[in-house]
């Protein structure tokens, strides 16, 4: 299909800056298992329908707070673990890329067999999970990976010397004395030097074990390297030493990485693009500079807000702020937009259901103490069954005052007991996605973008 | 090194709290004897937050144990100064302060949690797993604040009652509270702990108290944890607060608002707060004034305002230029070289000297002394020193930029 | 551009190769083992019994045709300690007690290390396909070692040796089916752990083979808590051994210390002691020796109380 392709070439926005790694549509659950037998009962569901692309040459960070799926998605990346769902490729062109969307977007029994054909190539060409032999090879030495903690990834019974050199042993690129001072290269490429060949890594700081660690990956001339969280465990004056020495290594060989990180301060010194993730779902992407001068999503608002010394008017007077509530579980993670729960400026469209409302409940009362059961039609519509008629209808009047959030009363089209039953049944919403919202910012904000806020 | 009690003399006009002098903490190991903390002295004016800020394993923990004399001896042993500790009453009426270091356990126990309060890190381990809050709370009551418990009597409790509320009831008087005439007052106290416990932590802001009690530590998420300390914390109303890394355990969001709260209950109390972190963009947000801890020393002590917009210990000027901010380009972040040293048995020198660019000769064999002479405010660096008391030349001495910036 | 300089460094590390440096931390852990006096006097009980085995040839003329047999005096039958010829005396069969307590320590060296020798590597090889590899193989490893572990060590090496019949060699056989599952147990529960340390991925992440990823990184860094175990093993297959020789599991006559003990226990009552005393002290001080030293290893070794 030709003319497919032909109409794609024009569009995308990076012209020249082709992508090394390409994600579409990325999931990674993992299976919860309960119960003597170990039945699967559930599923975490870690990393979301992730989909982005880091460009050539270029950092893209990744962001979000703890558990939300930043290193999950990075070890897939990295080939460490399987994802469950979605692809991820090495170097897809931009132009396959969009064929690919807009094969996927035909029902499977309208594709024709030259389509169908095509994918098949790509995905044999490009797929990291079907790779094989040595094309195999090629990515695993092209995509490295710089873990957290410099201490527990460095074999505590390794010398320096085999630490370092083991990649280049591995692909038979060196050995003997060639292989000493293709290792002494390195070291000294990462600041250190000869003297430090024959030390066990308990025997560094932990900056310079940071350090090793960098040194290995770039044994084998990488193209791509996974920086998972590189600093969060240094002190800030030899963090400062580590991100330079990244720095000054990207422009010297052209690297590409993606910086993993929760300090929105160095991801913003770091990267060209930033992905923000909350519970294992983009929320938005954009470049570095756009994301910080215009953020397009509450969730970056609060993290701005967390850290005001990032805001270019901020200083010691500009107010922090913080979210109320807590992370929702990730096995169970809350519908329409993920961030609703704990969103300051969250509408009635943006995904409120059924257990928001006994969450609340449960917060601030002690009726639930008195339910029997629950009988869940959805999401949306569920009855809940209560010892008795005061306390249904208790649960009714407390749902209906004004303590409850504005949005989430809106939201709610149906509240009536029934007994000692009370039916709740909240306005039925689509999932959110994340949409362009121009020069390619994306949101998944229905506030930002053209998903129906208003109600 | 000497005491550095003259910079702070000045300030000693202001009630203080507490008064650090030259404080040294050092632990014996098998490689020698560590100067964790080595000549450390600060002021804590009443009513003031300041936050005491450095690097991992510069000796904050250990400086703010030393306070409640938590540090285990052995292998830790207090090798000098000295803890000024001035209660409400002896603020009030001029009276003399205790030496924390050196009062009798029994009137420490007292001071635990009932003057100086602590919150920890890692409020998963500060709890205990096999308690409810309910009881974790109100053993804070039970322990400081017996009067309250018995209020409703006015002081014509019966003995085993008095005795409950101050948890020392035994198993005889424990049976008899199940019986009349007990029963109905042992509930009434029952129910005085449950309303105190419920307002300590509805004063956190915590959602539903009442549920909050109920439950076990494992049940509550991170930043729910670190507000049970805190309510705890704050049920004695405290002279001073000592916060070591509240928040960082805890999500960028959420620390936020555990922030908000410590500040807005601080004002509410007028507790005065020892702050410590090694986050310098948390602490400029919540303090008064900071004082910068460098390898066991006080490198400098300072307003917020003057900390950050005129540093004058190098430490601090390179600390300050190596974090990520707005004004920053990627490459030109401003890096201290090399690491921290070691401090098993160290010479006499400024603990700097191997990272500074500015240091000297003199630097390396001369401990410098926190003098505000010269800066204006304490500042620990020969920079700052004067040639004749070292008797060097001036030309010996680091050269750095005097003038305020 | 980046710091090169390390806190202060001692100019002698610089020059030092990487066998010195091996050397160096074999020598810095030798030490630390050494430091605590009960390891050391376990260490030099171990040396001198060692020691005795090995010069048993030497200081006592070998039994023919098979040395390992008690050489019999029949004219000095429950001679007493200190008897000229016999200096620890004679048994009722006129057994000299010096030669047996010599061979026996012989014996007894052979027989712990065949049995730890075996046992360790089947329980490591064993182990190391459970855990390594996990899932199915591992449920159905784990299910047989279970199995084994719920008999008693002794009860189940008795009914292995009753039923293959009295003979020493069987009691070696017995005590090698008997003993690997332990290791096989440890080593699991070790690369288990070991397994998920992130410098095993590190190792993925270059490519390198699931079999160089676990000789490099798995094995050395799971094996310390084996080696402790083969150390107290050493005393206890001792003691395991001896009672069962001393039940008759072993071939009579044999020069083994719980044979001994067994064959002199007749004479105690009538006050000729020194038949099964010596024997006797020469399994309690085995089986101590090897345990003090053990236990001051596991100090040292075990990565969960402090050391490296
Ligand atoms: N092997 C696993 N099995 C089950 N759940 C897992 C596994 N690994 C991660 N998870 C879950 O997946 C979610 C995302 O975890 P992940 O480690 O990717 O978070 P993160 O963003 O890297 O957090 P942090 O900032 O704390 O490193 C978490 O809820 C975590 O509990
Ligand atoms: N009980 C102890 N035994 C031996 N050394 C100790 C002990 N407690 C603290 N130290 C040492 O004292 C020094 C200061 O420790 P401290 O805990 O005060 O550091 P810190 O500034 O609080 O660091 P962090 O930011 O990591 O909490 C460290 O070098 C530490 O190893
Ligand atoms: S979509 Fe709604 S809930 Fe989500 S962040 Fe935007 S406003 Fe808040
Ligand atoms: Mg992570
Ligand atoms: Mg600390």
């Amino acid at each position: 299909m030709t003319t497919l392709r032909d109409d794609t070439v024009a569009t995308p926005a990076k012209v020249g800056n082709e992508p090394v790694i390409t994600l579409r549509g990325v999931e990674k659950y993992f299976p919860v298992r309960e119960g003597v037998f170990q039945q699967v009962v559930g599923h975490v569901r870690a990393v979301d329908n992730v989909s982005f692309e880091i460009p050539r040459g270029q950092t893209v960070g990744l962001v979000g707070e703890s558990g939300c799926g930043k290193t999950t998605l990075g070890r897939c990346i990295a080939g460490l673990t399987d994802a469950t769902g979605g692809g991820i490729y090495f170097r897809l062109s931009v132009a396959d890329r969009q064929f690919l969307d807009q094969v996927d977007a035909i029902p499977q029994e309208q594709r024709t067999q030259e389509q169908r054909d095509r994918v098949e190539r790509l995905e044999r060409a490009h797929r990291i999970d079907r790779l094989k032999g040595d094309a195999w090879r090629t990515y695993r030495r092209n995509c490295q990976f710089v873990f957290q903690d410099a201490f527990s990834s460095l074999n505590p019974r390794q010398l320096v010397k085999d630490i370092v050199g083991r990649p280049l042993k591995v692909y038979k690129e060196a050995s003997g004395p060639g292989l000493t001072e293709r290792v002494v290269g390195l070291l000294e490429s990462v600041g250190l030097g000869r003297q430090h060949l024959y030390r066990y890594p308990h025997e560094f700081s932990g900056g310079q074990r940071q350090r090793i660690s960098i040194a290995r990956a770039l044994a084998l001339d990488p193209e791509f390297i996974v920086l998972d969280e590189p600093t969060s465990a240094l002190d800030v004056s030899v963090q400062s030493q580590i991100l330079n020495l990244l720095h000054e290594l990207q422009q010297e060989r052209g690297l590409t990485y993606l910086f993993i990180t929760h300090d929105l301060g160095v991801v913003r010194l770091m990267s060209d693009d930033i992905v923000v993730m909350y519970l294992g779902e983009v929320m938005e992407h954009a470049t570095s500079e756009e994301l910080f001068a215009s953020p397009r999503h509450p969730y970056t608002d609060a993290l701005l807000a967390a850290n005001p010394d990032l805001l270019s008017d901020g200083d010691e007077d500009t107010e922090m702020r913080g979210l109320e509530g807590t992370l929702p579980d990730p096995a169970r993670p809350p519908r329409g937009c993920r961030f609703h729960t704990r969103c300051p400026v969250a509408t009635p469209r943006c995904g409120w259901e059924v257990d928001d409302a006994v969450a609340w409940l449960l917060d601030n009362a002690t009726v639930l103490d008195g339910l029997s059961g629950v009988e869940r039609a959805t999401d949306f519509d569920s009855v809940l069954r209560f010892g008795d008629e005061a306390a249904a209808g208790e649960a009714a009047s407390l749902l209906e005052s004004s303590d409850v959030p504005a949005s989430m009363r809106t939201a709610m089209v149906e509240l009536g007991t029934d007994g000692a039953q009370l039916r709740i049944r909240f306005e039925e919403v689509d999932a959110v996605r994340l949409e362009d919202v121009g020069g390619g910012h994306t949101t998944s904000c229905i506030l930002h973008t053209s998903q129906s806020a208003g109600s | 090194m000497t005491a550095a009690a003259p910079a702070t003399a000045g300030e000693k006009t202001a009630a203080l709290v507490a008064s650090v002098e030259d404080l040294r903490v050092h632990f014996e190991l098998k490689a020698g004897v560590l100067h964790a903390v080595d000549g450390v002295s600060f002021d804590i004016a009443d009513g003031e937050t300041l936050g005491l800020v450095g690097e991992t394993g510069c000796g904050k923990s250990v400086t703010a144990r030393s306070f409640l004399r938590l540090i285990p001896t052995p292998p830790g042993r207090y090798a000098g100064g000295r803890i000024r500790f001035w209660p409400k009453e002896a603020r009030q009426s001029g009276g003399e302060p205790v030496d924390l270091l050196q009062v009798p356990t029994s009137d420490m126990l007292d001071i635990r949690g009932n003057r100086i309060a602590m919150i920890f890190q890692d409020p998963g381990k500060a709890l205990n797993p096999a308690l409810p809050i309910r009881e974790q709370v109100a053993e804070v009551f039970y322990q400081h604040r017996t009067e309250d418990l018995l209020e409703a009597w006015n002081g014509r409790a019966p003995r085993p009652i008095r005795r409950a509320a101050s948890q020392r009831a035994g198993k005889l008087e424990r049976l008899a509270f199940k019986f009349p005439p007990l029963r109905s007052q042992s509930k009434r106290l029952k129910r005085r702990v449950d309303e105190l416990v419920g307002d300590a932590l509805a004063e956190t802001q915590i959602h539903n108290p009442r549920k909050i009690m109920a439950s076990y530590p494992h049940e509550l998420s991170g930043g729910m944890k670190q507000r049970v300390m805190i309510a705890q914390a704050l049920a004695c109303n405290p002279d001073l607060l000592i916060a070591d890394e509240p928040t960082t355990a805890l999500d960028v969001t959420i620390q936020a608002r555990i922030l908000e709260l410590i500040r807005e209950l601080q004002h509410a109390h007028q507790t005065s707060v020892l702050y410590i972190s090694h986050d310098l963009s948390l602490v400029r947000r919540i303090c008064d004034r900071i004082a910068v801890m460098y390898a066991g020393r006080i490198a400098e002590i300072g307003t917020t305002q003057q900390v950050f917009h005129d540093p004058r210990h190098p430490y601090t000027q390179g600390l300050l230029a190596a974090v990520p901010s707005f004004a920053h380009r990627r490459g030109e972040l401003a890096a201290i070289e090399g690491t921290v040293p070691e401090l098993i048995d160290p010479d006499p020198s400024c603990r700097f000297h191997t990272r500074c660019a500015f240091a000297t000769d003199i630097c390396g064999r001369v401990d410098p002394v926190l003098d505000g002479r010269v800066a204006g405010r304490p500042v620990a660096c020969h920079g700052y020193a004067s040639p004749e008391e070292l008797g060097v030349a001036a030309a010996e001495l680091p050269h750095l930029d005097r003038s305020p910036a | 551009m980046v710091d090169t300089a390390a806190p202060r460094e001692p100019l002698t590390r610089t020059e030092s190769g990487p066998l010195a440096v091996r050397l160096r931390r074999a020598g810095e852990l030798t030490r630390e083992v050494l430091r605590n006096p009960t390891t050391l006097m376990g260490l030099i009980v171990i040396v001198t019994l060692i020691s005795l085995a090995f010069l048993a040839p030497l200081l006592t003329e070998p039994n023919r045709p098979d040395a390992y047999q008690m050489p019999r005096d029949w004219g000095a039958t429950n001679a007493p300690p200190g008897t000229p010829g016999h200096l620890l005396g004679t048994t009722s069969t006129g057994g000299d007690v010096l030669y047996g307590v010599l061979w026996g320590a012989r014996t007894s060296l052979r027989m712990s290390l065949i049995v730890v020798g075996v046992t360790m590597t089947v329980g490591t090889i064993m182990g190391s396909i459970a855990g390594f590899i996990g899932g199915k193989v591992d449920e159905f490893i784990m299910r047989i070692v279970d199995v084994l572990l719920a008999i008693p060590e002794l009860i189940f090496a008795l009914a292995i040796a009753a039923v293959l019949g009295p003979s020493f060699a069987n009691i070696i056989f017995a005590l090698s089916v008997v003993f690997w599952v332990k290791y096989a147990r440890i080593i699991r529960g070790q690369i288990i752990h070991v397994k998920h340390n992130e410098y095993v991925d590190s190792a993925r992440v270059i490519g390198d083979s699931k079999l160089n990823i676990y000789r490099k990184d798995v094995l050395p860094n799971s094996v310390t808590p084996v080696v402790v175990q083969a150390t107290l093993d050493m005393g206890n297959i001792v003691l395991v051994g001896a009672t069962l020789s001393f039940i008759g599991l072993a071939e009579a006559g044999l020069a083994e210390w719980g044979v001994l003990v067994s064959e002199g226990q007749a004479g105690i009552s009538s006050g000729r002691w020194w038949a099964s005393t010596f024997p006797g002290a020469m399994v309690f001080l085995w089986a101590l020796a090897f345990n003090l030293l053990g236990d001051g290893l596991r100090d040292v070794l075990d990565p969960r109380t402090g050391g490296r």
